[in-house]
């Protein structure tokens, strides 16, 4: 222990898979999107259809983008806050390979049409089972490492990191509780109500243990790496994780208002989602406080502008949230398109934006060389902008549109636009949603070409961890 | 310049903002100016222009028109005014709150003067609420949003007398709490039609 280098190759390995499928993932996203506007264009294949290929948008942006960047960069912080090397490095690469495969086969599963009909849950029994020893073998590397760690405390990233696991894991088991009928069929344990309770549970938790939780622990550990500046209130991130987690974990209900499970739940759902924002908001202050100190290197720096933009959509999607979750509100807004614009607005504006902000900031240090284009990134970083504000306005403008229309009603009393006339309706803001995610995507191809031309250049860094005895290394 | 801050310079703010920001930047103009002067007027535009077009097309969401009774187009007009008073004058005292983490000018004439800056664009934009189609006011809407937040990024630093990085910095603060402000009126808004407050389309 102590006597090599950090194990930094698998954390590069988990980057460039995270940035394959971000790529991938937002194409399929924006073929989908495609398809809500030209809908022949599946060319009658079913493989091509909406229902396959949003599935797959889905599983590749959160578990193929999202995952691998939060895996990789968990493995890259959890030993620079240990001081220690990565436990049974074997293992990592055990996951890593385990995930990819998973992620491979998953993904041409949903276009062969298996599907567990749990939504963001859809992968079948042999890919549940393939997810879950994976995840277990990460928790392993992951909290063998705290153990052997060198210093006394937990360094507050690694709660985040550390929550992410434990709590996927309880939801993945749980909610993929099935009775296998083939190979690619299975049923799950829970019937009715209750299946759709477990699943929101899950589903919700998914959200905010992985999408919430995990990218804030990046945000923890990269933030200050990245300012040069210590966390602005140890104390509040310390409060705020322990709100946050007590909280979140009640919160999916508010996905079955008006459903046919106890009124009570849907209340209980609704206000922890609201008691939600004061944790959420707490470490979006933070993270505010924590850059405005370091205002000096954005001048030099182009992806801190992505860090501070990400938390100004953190602060939007996490007041949102528990807005939509009232119950009033709720009433005009489900099943509309201001839900889908709502979660791309955490998806692209936060998560997507923290991850490439730490990317941009990732990369150079594991190539030993400085990023290949700033400019690029600039351009990238306004591309991204313009891409998620286009889309955001373009789902509230059809959000509230189908509200308005849904709620109609005729002199009988009778719902007054028929399904197919607020469909009709919803073609031009269909099309403005494909542009804005044809603007996200090019910024994103373009991230992953600046981001590979840095590492053609790449030098050998090996960084030994506090006391140890090997340094850094030559030009390859 | 600044003293005489007003809606006559509303051409000047629009297409040459540089003048205006050095003029700002010199001298700080009287709330009470700036309100009165220019804010207040800009600020009427887009519910007079609403209130226009809706009586005369009725909301178009895409399929058949939805015409409201005078009344409800009136109340709703006013509501919108008032929504749209609160988000200036909120917006105004937040960027002073901010200003003082990110070391910028405390004048409150300055705040108020930067925040009518940045409303311009999208108040003579509303100009497409003559023609209620929602999309159609999404398309004219969306440029006119981003020439706002071109004059926010360029102008804040230069207004509020601080550097370009904190600038930035400050600028994109402002936008968490616009972005913020903006969902929370779609949210208070459908809260009160789903209660019964709002227009009764159709019955």
């Amino acid at each position: 222990m102590g006597t090599a280098s950090y194990q930094d190759r698998i954390v590069t390995a988990f980057t460039a898979c995270a940035m394959f499928w971000a790529v991938l993932g937002m194409l399929a996203g924006v073929y989908v999107a495609a398809e809500l506007v030209w809908p022949t264009i599946n060319f009658g294949q079913p493989a091509l259809s909406f229902g396959r290929v949003r599935t797959l948008h889905t599983t590749l942006v959160l578990f193929g983008f999202g995952v691998s960047a939060l895996i990789g960069t968990a493995f890259y912080s959890v030993q620079r806050t240990s001081h220690v090397r990565l436990f049974a490095p074997g293992l990592a690469w055990f996951v890593f390979y385990a995930w990819q495969l998973a992620i491979v086969l998953g993904g041409c599963s949903i276009l062969a049409g298996w599907n567990s009909g749990k939504e963001y849950a859809e992968l079948e029994w042999p890919f549940d089972l393939a997810i879950a020893v994976a995840w277990v073998a990460f928790a392993i590397v992951f909290f063998g490492t705290i153990a052997r760690r060198r210093m006394e405390s937990i360094y507050i990233s690694n709660w985040f990191y550390g929550a992410l696991i434990i709590v996927v894991a309880m939801l993945h088991i749980v909610n993929s509780l099935a009775m296998p009928a083939t190979l690619g069929k299975s049923y799950s344990l829970f019937a009715g109500a209750q299946d759709a309770v477990v699943q929101w549970w899950y589903g919700h938790n998914a959200v905010g243990f992985l999408l919430t939780g995990g990218f804030l622990g990046m945000l923890y550990y990269f933030l200050p790496k990245h300012a040069e500046q210590p966390i602005w209130s140890y104390r509040l991130s310390i409060v705020s994780f322990w709100a946050f987690v007590y909280t979140y974990i009640w919160a999916g209900p508010h996905h079955l208002h008006y459903h046919a499970i106890p009124e009570w739940v849907q209340s209980l759902g609704m206000v922890m989602s609201l008691i939600l924002l004061a944790p959420s908001w707490a470490t979006m202050v933070n993270g505010i406080m924590t850059v405005s100190a370091a205002s000096q290197k954005l001048r030099t720096d182009p992806a801190l502008k992505f860090i501070v933009l990400s938390l100004a959509f953190y602060g939007l999607a996490t007041f949102e949230g528990p807005m939509l979750a009232i119950k009033s509100v709720n009433v005009f807004s489900h099943f509309t398109e201001w839900t889908i614009g709502h979660v791309h607005s955490g998806a692209l504006g936060w998560n997507a934006l923290i991850t490439f902000g730490t990317f941009y900031f990732l990369v150079p240090r594991l190539a030993g060389v400085p990023l290949y284009s700033a400019r690029l990134a600039n351009v990238h970083f306004w591309l991204a902008l313009a891409g998620v504000m286009l889309y955001v306005l373009a789902m509230w403008g059809a959000g509230v549109s189908q509200g308005v229309l849904w709620l109609s009603l005729d002199e009988l009393g009778e719902v007054r636009f028929s399904f197919n006339d607020v469909m009709a309706a919803m073609k031009p803001y269909y099309l403005l949603r494909f542009v804005a995610g044809l603007v996200f995507l090019v910024g994103a191809m373009l991230m992953a070409v600046n981001l590979a031309r840095t590492f053609a250049g790449r030098r050998t860094i090996e960084v030994a961890p506090p006391g140890s005895r090997v340094g850094a290394g030559g030009r390859t | 310049m600044a003293a005489r801050f007003s809606i006559l310079d509303l051409g000047k703010v629009l297409f040459r903002p540089g003048a205006v920001f050095a003029a700002l930047a010199a001298e700080s103009p009287p709330v009470t100016r700036v309100f009165f002067g220019f804010a207040l007027w800009v600020g009427l535009l887009p519910p007079v222009f609403a209130c226009i077009g809706t009586l005369n097309f009725g909301w178009r969401l895409g399929v058949e028109p939805v015409f409201l009774p005078r009344d409800t187009v009136f109340a709703i007009s006013a509501a919108y005014f008032v929504a749209l008073l609160f988000g200036f004058l909120s917006s105004a005292v937040v960027a002073r709150w901010m200003a003082v983490t990110y070391d910028a000018s405390q004048s409150l004439g300055r705040c108020f003067a930067l925040m009518t800056i940045v409303g311009a664009p999208l108040a003579v934009g509303s100009v497409i609420h003559l023609y209620p189609h929602v999309f159609i006011n999404v398309l004219v809407l969306v440029p006119a949003l981003i020439w706002s937040m071109y004059l926010l990024y360029r102008g804040l630093p230069i207004v509020l007398r601080t550097g370009p990085n904190r600038g930035m910095l400050m600028a994109s603060a402002l936008i968490a709490y616009l972005l913020v402000a903006a969902v929370s009126l779609l949210g208070v808004t459908v809260a009160l039609w789903g209660s019964g407050l709002g227009p009764r389309i159709g019955t």
